[in-house]
């Protein structure tokens, strides 16, 4: 790395050029490195392209109505109370995880100020986001499942709302901090109070970029399993009572990928694209809506 | 200070630099405090959070710290049936090292040449529609990915790729850590492919893993690329610099927080559950060879966990997410330190 250091060179001696001499064919290398940089895109995008490719393909091709009409165990077979389960369990952990997340973002952008006890919320939410998230589902069991002697919608709902906080904290605090100084200063100066200035002029101004982080909350727990695993664990009936296991899209996907079936497997794929498309769908559509508003 | 009174309250600061807001009375004032606690309450319950996850797997693996104690890392023995009870993470830390290891040497050079593209090469119209869809990787659920890599990717590496590799690296020995019936380490040079191809083994569980590690470090290292100064760029130029001998100066500049990225990508890795087991074949073995099956810390948590019928298996199962746990902090806390010295310099400027 040393022929392209940028540190002036030593008084007295003559003004050396890194960037010259010494090197034949650079441009060739410069070029070698642009097509390789070139090829990483396009190695990605093609891992992207077959990824869907294979996820619709095989989705469509073992796609029938009775998948969104009847249970696991009709003839013939349907995921309808999954697809209904993973929407009601999200909606659940919403109830706990995004106020829990926007009062954190909130505290982080409007009231904290430079001192240890700053310093220690913003670690906390990074490490919560980096927890695995099976380790979330590991907690829910402990502090759910046991006390109540068997898995519950409770108990997927909480380690779900576990996962949401830190990514809606953070995209609130983000889109606090764009809200313009001369917004506050300018409630302030009419005489209002900080609350008052934070649901009148903060919040609304943020709102558009809120509902963003809520929704890409929203949209990467509707297809989390692994937490799930001990905790919702999963249900052949049409049962919504959050006291009971509870049935869930992914948790489906996962045990008819394990079965030697082969109609389970092409179930499988067909949740997979269903899937994948609710949380493709919700994540373009947030993007692309943002983008107009810029 | 002629009449003017600051309406912070003691247990208040107003955000920085500060707004004064106009001296409130009565129920406005209750509403600021009540905002104000509940916020901080918030991030209370949030530390709580955090702090709970500690007691829960230290409370929960404690019989196993007592009886087991750091004997756990350096036994590979996992027999959970009673009586027997032999306990060790060994093997699985080595497959959670092993994929992480594989996803991060491919990985790594392919997100930075993205992000290089992106940053650095593509016309702008293309820079952002680029970006989207390497995101959009990221959005893809893990059991998607697992039931991809279990159903199409395991038979096109066992039929098309791994004899390839086969014939390439079959004689190439590396020293692995060796698998022996006293259930000790040792070590001893074995082939790095070996057996037959299966599909289902660490090398897929490294290539699943590096398209799920792909978008989070490309994102990031796109990022801090954009912070590389226009004066040092067109300085480059100047002197004659080639694109390349420019976005080396970039990189080398910016390696902090590539580094960062690339720790957080690793964090992700380490953590990934589904998408793994799906494809890396739940054998309990250390192996030199790419070709062999093996397992993850968070691969035998979501495998073994519901089935911890008696009190020490199941305090083993707590045993290793707190190594999980643990594992997984300590590269957030580096990726942390590694981003954050960048976002200092950022404002410095």
């Amino acid at each position: 790395m040393s022929d392209i250091t940028v540190s002036p060179a030593p008084a007295g001696s003559p003004p050396v050029n890194p960037f010259q001499g010494r090197r034949p064919g650079r441009r060739w290398i410069s070029r070698a490195f642009a097509g390789l940089s070139i090829l990483a895109t396009l190695m990605a995008l093609a891992v992207l392209f077959v990824v869907l490719w294979y996820i619709g393909g095989r989705g469509i091709e073992y796609m029938t109505t009775a998948f969104f009409t009847n249970l696991p165990l009709q003839t013939p077979e349907g995921m309808r109370n999954c697809i209904i389960g993973t929407v009601i369990l999200v909606m659940l952990s919403s109830v706990l995880g995004v106020p829990l997340g926007m009062l954190c973002g909130i505290y982080l952008a409007e009231y904290a100020r430079k001192g240890w006890f700053t310093y220690a919320a913003r670690l906390v939410i990074d490490l919560l986001a980096g927890t695995p998230t099976i380790l979330l589902g590991v907690i829910a069991w402990q502090l759910v499942v046991v006390p109540m002697h068997h898995q519950s919608g409770w108990s997927g709902a909480l380690a779900l709302a576990f996962i949401m906080v830190p990514i809606i904290a953070r995209a609130t605090e983000e889109m606090l901090r764009l809200v313009p100084h001369a917004h506050r200063e300018a409630s302030a100066g009419l005489g209002a109070s900080h609350a008052q200035t934070l649901f009148r002029v903060i919040l609304p101004a943020a709102k558009a970029g809120i509902s963003t982080g809520i929704m890409l909350a929203i949209a990467r727990v509707a297809g989390e399993t692994a937490p799930l695993l001990f905790t919702a664990l999963g249900n052949d009936q049409a049962v919504y009572d959050p006291n009971q296991p509870y049935p869930s899209l992914t948790l489906k996907i996962w045990q008819y990928s394990q079965s030697a079936e082969a109609s389970w497997r092409h179930q499988a794929w067909t949740g997979v694209l269903a899937l994948v498309s609710l949380v493709l769908i919700f994540t373009a559509a947030v993007r692309f809506t943002v983008r107009e508003k810029k | 200070m002629s009449g003017i009174e600051f309406s912070r309250p003691a247990y208040s600061e107003p955000a920085e630099p500060g707004v004064i807001y106009a001296p409130q009375s009565g129920w406005r004032k209750w509403l600021d405090r009540l905002v104000y606690i509940a916020a901080l309450g918030g991030v209370l319950f949030s530390m709580a959070i955090l702090l709970t996850i500690f007691a829960v797997l230290v409370h929960g693996s404690w019989q196993a710290l007592g009886r087991i104690g750091l004997h756990f890392f350096t036994t590979q023995a996992w027999n959970p049936v009673p009586g027997r009870d032999k306990y060790g993470v060994l093997a699985f830390v080595y497959g959670t090292g092993v994929t992480t290891f594989l996803a991060l040497l491919f990985g790594v050079p392919l997100s930075i040449g993205v992000a290089v593209f992106i940053t650095r090469l593509a016309p702008r119209w293309m820079a952002g529609p680029v970006s989207f869809l390497v995101e959009l990787l990221a959005a893809i659920p893990s059991i998607a990915y697992g039931l991809w890599g279990c159903f199409v990717m395991s038979p096109w590496l066992q039929n098309y790729l791994e004899p390839v590799i086969y014939h390439v690296l079959r004689h190439i020995k590396i020293i692995p850590v060796g698998k022996y019936p006293s259930g000790n380490i040792e070590f001893f040079p074995a082939n790095l492919v070996r057996g037959g191809p299966s599909g289902s083994d660490f090398l897929a569980g490294g290539l699943i893993l590096t398209i799920m590690i792909l978008p989070i470090i490309t994102a990031i290292t796109r990022d801090v690329l954009r912070q590389f100064p226009q004066e040092l760029e067109q300085g480059a130029y100047g002197l004659g610099a080639t694109w390349w001998q420019t976005t080396r100066l970039a990189l080398v500049y910016c390696k902090a927080g590539i580094f960062g990225a690339v720790m957080l990508g690793m964090a992700r890795a380490i953590g990934e559950t589904m998408a793994v087991i799906m494809v890396i074949g739940n054998t309990d073995s250390i192996s030199a060879s790419l070709f062999a099956g093996g397992q993850t810390m968070s691969g035998v948590l979501a495998n073994e966990f519901m089935e911890a019928d008696h009190p020490i298996y199941l305090s083993a199962m707590f045993y290793v997410a707190l190594v999980l746990m643990l594992s997984s902090l300590l590269t957030n806390v580096i990726a942390r330190a590694m981003l954050s010295r960048i976002s200092a310099g950022r404002d410095k400027r």
